[in-house]
């Protein structure tokens, strides 16, 4: 392995790696070792263009590129040198002379690293006398980004993620000198499934997503760690958040998941988090037949009611339980044991499917379907065809895609069950059948665990508390389970207490929990052979 | 008749004649011999250390080491290796490829297979400038001659050689002679360098090892074959060996191209060979190798033209092209100008290049119009020198150095225009 020394510092990296590699490597890019760059990106190939990333290697008489400059045995690296620091400034005055220097109306101000650089390495009063070249402003290159030619400093990381990573092609530099603008090619629009990214990697503010654009500023938002649950990926997220409000998605790098991007749809799923369609109370339908808001504990009252009734007079094998696969883990199996306790076998879970590439997005678009077959949760279809066949009186359902992945008709098949109740975290069809429907939260408003498609276990954080009563699908399950008196429930619902249990009992969960996952997730240990050990247990588990 | 007076010559020896660029006349004066004896009785090392031996360095600019050059291609390779013809002369003040693509096409592909030999090339890409349409034409009769005759194709000289020769026509960048810049035209992309490393010599065109060289540095190759490297080192200087064509532009009398031994004294070339400035006025300023090269005032005329003592004099050979400007020249104008080419042929890529053209070119026309100030002087220098090496080809250098030549040497000038706030010229004209 070749070791080179920067400042002083020792560093081991693989054959082949640049130095601007090694130091990312390494964790020190920008963190202990500064090497500002423009061009450069850890996933895109080298450009070498911006030349901001210079530095002093023993032995070359001229400075070198740090991103284009692999690094041999033994090599010295200076990145501290006054030779250094003047080409920087260098590269930094000159990117200025033709900014416009919007930052008082720019939506990056705050995340710019033109700002950042210049603060570093600017020279304290314009030397340039020269009109500055004007260029086109607000140009609308597609359904979701916008674009300032006047702020864009030629980094082309667009154009190569453009070319590179959906390879749609959409953008190039066009004209050359001082006359290089980017561009969509004529008759194309920046239009593909991953198009905002751009905006992320875009070191300036000329490409903003019209999503975000003059929201908020950035400095007011809290960047919380959360994942994207808007497909079985499991995108890493940063939640940018103020007031308790959820302004953003942005991806969050890890290089076994989504390297440093999520797609479109997924960015834009935070909206579904103070939608106006969410569910802000419980609903309880009366004796007139008709559904009306209720508080809570009343409307725990009545499901448990009408769940005790039935029990009472055909026994809980009319029951059907519908489980999610947008829930945790951690619901999830609190879902089980609620099965389990209530004594019925009929259960699965219901897995929306959607369109698939081979970059990030997957077929099922619900973040935790790997984890409900990792608990042993079988499909729903087995649920609907009971429905069919009569056999069913009572259905308890988390979340609504039970309606909505073609294993029913329509809502109506469900109109001649005795009892529906629904955990939900937004108003669906369900109010046309559903006596008792009960309020949860939303992925970015709870602690818990979530499994990819790859069987990834991944930390989900809560980031914004709910204005209004609603608990986990877990928790609303604990509490309708003590109130029927199910052994075992108490009411409580203690998410780390859940999480570890889990991992005790599940051998592919066996020392995976909430606390252990880290920042970049924890693989099941094998979970299809956990799902094969399971299989001759049955569904009563 | 074509007039190239001479001194010394074996390149132009025979320009006068027209039959020469004809593949008959160009065997009657002993064409082809070198390539003959160098594909069937020399090994392509041997070849490669013959080149070494001369000196003889390349003529397109950088003057580097020609057979050196050669041994970084890769002796053994499993992929194809190709060699390129660089003649996209765009420097201005440059224009003596133009002369040897129009007047002797076969000089040219023999050299070409010399060197193709040597380095185990397949096919050689010769890259014309766009604007030479009829140098293209002669170039591509002499390449459809040399097929005809065998002299290119499957069995090249009947000696189991073989080697195709492919001319391909640019658009007319100036950057696409950079060598990088132009295997990127010449795979049909937008003219811009490459960041090296990889140099050609490892991924060069389409991928595979590549070496480039000049129009004129392939043309002394059959002679270095034929007459030996101690005959080639006879002629210029122990570092610069050999004859190169000067081409002589501006206020002279006989402006024109002199085949000279490297080494002649600037004033020789401007004084005696062009004739001497038109009308007799005074020499002000000569720019001694194409507009990227600093500019040498009246008092150092006594320089030997080679790069050795021209670099102790802060400039460079370059191409050779030699641009006279006498007394009634305004200095800053000539700022004005270079930085407008430079400006307009930046390919944009690096920020240094990109944005120091704009602003160098931006501030020599506000001091030509009149409203300079003293500060912009050292505005100037220092754009300069940020730009000056580190960007990713040497356009950088080659807009920073004309600016550095000029306000060495020609700093009154800009002091006058800006102390009188107008340009002290008369022939001024609108920018
Ligand atoms: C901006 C720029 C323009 C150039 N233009 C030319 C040119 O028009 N013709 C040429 O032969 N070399 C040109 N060169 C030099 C080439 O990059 C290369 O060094 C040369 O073709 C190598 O040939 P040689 O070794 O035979 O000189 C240019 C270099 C630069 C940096
Ligand atoms: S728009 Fe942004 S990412 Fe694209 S080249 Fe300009 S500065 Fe770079
Ligand atoms: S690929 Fe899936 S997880 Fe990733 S951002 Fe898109 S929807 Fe979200
Ligand atoms: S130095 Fe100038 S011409 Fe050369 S690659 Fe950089 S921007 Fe292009
Ligand atoms: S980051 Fe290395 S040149 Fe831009």
């Amino acid at each position: 392995m070749p070791t080179l020394t920067v400042d002083g510092r020792v560093i081991e990296t693989a054959e082949g790696k640049s130095i601007l590699e090694a130091l990312d490597d390494a964790g020190l890019l920008m963190n202990g070792v500064d090497v500002p760059h423009y061009c450069w990106h850890p996933k895109l190939s080298v450009d070498g263009s911006c030349r901001l990333c210079q530095v002093e290697v023993e032995g070359f008489p001229k400075l070198q590129i740090a991103c284009n400059t692999v690094v041999q045995d033994g090599m010295v690296v200076n990145t501290t040198s006054d030779r250094v620091r003047k080409a920087r400034e260098g590269v930094v005055e000159l990117l200025l002379i033709n900014h416009p220097l919007d930052c008082p109306i720019c939506d990056q101000a705050g995340e710019c690293k033109l700002q950042d650089y210049a603060f570093d390495y600017g020279v304290e009063k314009s030397r340039t006398r020269e009109p500055r070249r004007a260029a086109k402003k607000r140009v609308d290159l597609g359904p979701t980004i916008v674009f300032d030619q006047e702020r864009c400093i030629l980094c082309r990381r667009c154009v190569r993620f453009c070319d590179e990573v959906p390879k749609t092609r959409e953008l190039a530099v066009f004209g050359r000198g001082d006359r290089s603008v980017i561009e969509t090619f004529p008759g194309m629009e920046l239009d593909n499934p991953y198009s905002m990214n751009v905006a992320d990697i875009c070191p300036v503010g000329a490409l903003t997503t019209k999503d975000f654009r003059f929201k908020i500023r950035v400095w007011f938002l809290e960047d919380v760690e959360g994942l994207c649950t808007g497909c079985a990926n499991g995108c890493n997220i940063y939640l940018g958040i103020a007031n308790n409000k959820v302004y953003r998605y942005q991806p969050r790098r890890n290089d076994d998941v989504n390297e440093t991007w999520m797609c479109d749809a997924g960015r834009l799923s935070y909206r579904d988090i103070g939608a106006p369609d969410r569910l802000q109370y419980a609903y309880v339908r009366d004796a007139t037949g008709s559904l009306e808001a209720a508080g809570y504990e009343a409307a725990i009252g009545a499901a448990a009611r009408r769940l005790r009734a039935i029990i009472g007079s055909k026994g809980a094998g009319v029951i059907a339980g519908v489980a999610s696969a947008h829930a945790t883990n951690e619901d999830l199996f609190t879902f089980r044991r609620f099965i389990e306790a209530l004594g019925t076998e009929t259960s699965g879970v219901a897995v929306p499917k959607g369109d698939a590439d081979d970059l990030l997005i997957k077929a099922e678009k619900a973040a935790n379907a790997a984890g409900a077959r990792a608990l042993g949760l079988g499909d729903a279809s087995l649920v609907a065809d009971r429905i069919r066949s009569g056999g069913i009186d009572a259905l308890v359902c988390l979340g609504s895609d039970f309606l909505g992945t073609g294993l029913l008709a329509n809502v109506e098949e469900l109109a001649g069950l005795d009892t529906v109740i629904v955990l939900d975290t937004h108003k669906s069809e369900f109010s046309r059948v559903a006596h008792v429907i009960l309020p949860t939260r939303h992925a970015a408003e709870k602690h818990g665990t979530l499994t990819n498609a790859a069987g990834r276990v991944q930390r989900l954080r809560a980031a914004v508390e709910p204005a209004y009563e609603a608990h986990p699908d877990g928790a609303v399950l604990s509490h309708l389970g003590k109130a029927l008196g199910l052994p075992g429930f108490d009411g409580s619902y203690d998410v780390r207490a859940v999480s570890k249990a889990l991992a005790e009992s599940e051998p592919a969960f066996s020392g995976i929990h909430l606390d252990s996952v880290g920042d970049r997730g924890r693989v099941l240990i094998d979970p299809d052979a956990s799902q094969r050990d399971r299989e001759p247990e049955g569904p009563n588990l | 008749m074509l007039k190239v007076p001479h001194v010394t010559s074996y390149l132009t020896e025979h320009f006068a004649e027209d039959a020469f660029g004809t593949l008959a006349g160009y065997e009657k004066k002993g064409g082809y011999a070198a390539a003959r004896k160098a594909l069937t009785e020399m090994a392509p090392g041997d070849v490669i250390e013959l080149v070494k031996a001369s000196g003889l360095q390349g003529r397109g600019g950088a003057g580097f080491n020609t057979g050196l050059k050669w041994s970084f291609m890769p002796a053994d390779s499993d992929v194809p290796k190709y060699l390129v013809c660089n003649a996209d002369e765009s420097e201005p003040g440059s224009f003596k490829d133009r002369i040897l693509l129009e007047r002797s096409p076969h000089q040219l592909l023999e050299g070409i297979l010399i060197a193709a030999y040597a380095v185990g090339a397949c096919t050689t890409f010769i890259y014309i400038r766009g604007e030479y349409s009829f140098p293209a034409d002669q170039v591509e009769r002499a390449v459809a001659e040399a097929y005809d005759q065998g002299h290119l194709g499957p069995n090249v000289l009947g000696s189991g050689f073989r080697h195709d020769v492919v001319v391909h026509r640019g658009a007319g960048a100036y950057i696409c002679g950079e060598e990088t810049g132009l295997l990127e035209s010449l795979e049909g992309k937008k003219g811009q360098p490459r960041k090296k490393p990889p140099f050609p010599a490892q991924v060069g065109a389409f991928g595979m090892p590549t070496t480039v060289n000049n129009v004129e540095t392939f043309c002394h190759v059959p002679y270095i074959v034929n007459r030996g490297a101690e005959w080639f080192r006879g002629f210029g200087t122990e570092a610069s060996p050999g004859t190169t064509l000067f081409g002589v532009s501006g206020h002279v009398v006989k402006p024109g191209l002199f085949e000279l031994p490297l080494g002649t004294p600037l004033s020789e070339i401007v004084f005696e060979h062009a004739g001497g400035i038109a009308g007799g006025r005074k020499v002000k300023g000569v720019i001694p190798g194409g507009m990227s090269m600093p500019i040498l005032p009246a008092g150092q005329l006594d320089v030997p033209m080679a790069n050795e003592s021209l670099r102790e004099r802060g400039t460079m050979l370059g191409t050779g092209g030699i641009m006279v400007m006498d007394e009634t020249t305004c200095m800053v104008r000539v700022g004005c100008v270079i930085s407008y080419f430079f400006r307009d042929e930046s390919c944009g890529q690096c920020t240094q290049c990109r944005e120091g053209t704009g602003w160098l070119n931006k501030i020599m026309n506000r001091i030509e119009r009149g409203a300079g100030q003293s500060e912009d002087l050292g505005v100037l220098l220092d754009i300069a020198a940020k730009m000056e090496g580190q960007t990713i080809c040497a356009f950088a250098d080659a807009a920073a150095w004309p600016v550095q030549g000029l306000l060495r040497h020609f700093r009154a000038d800009f002091e006058e225009h800006v102390r009188l706030g107008r340009c002290p010229f008369t022939a001024s004209f609108e920018l």
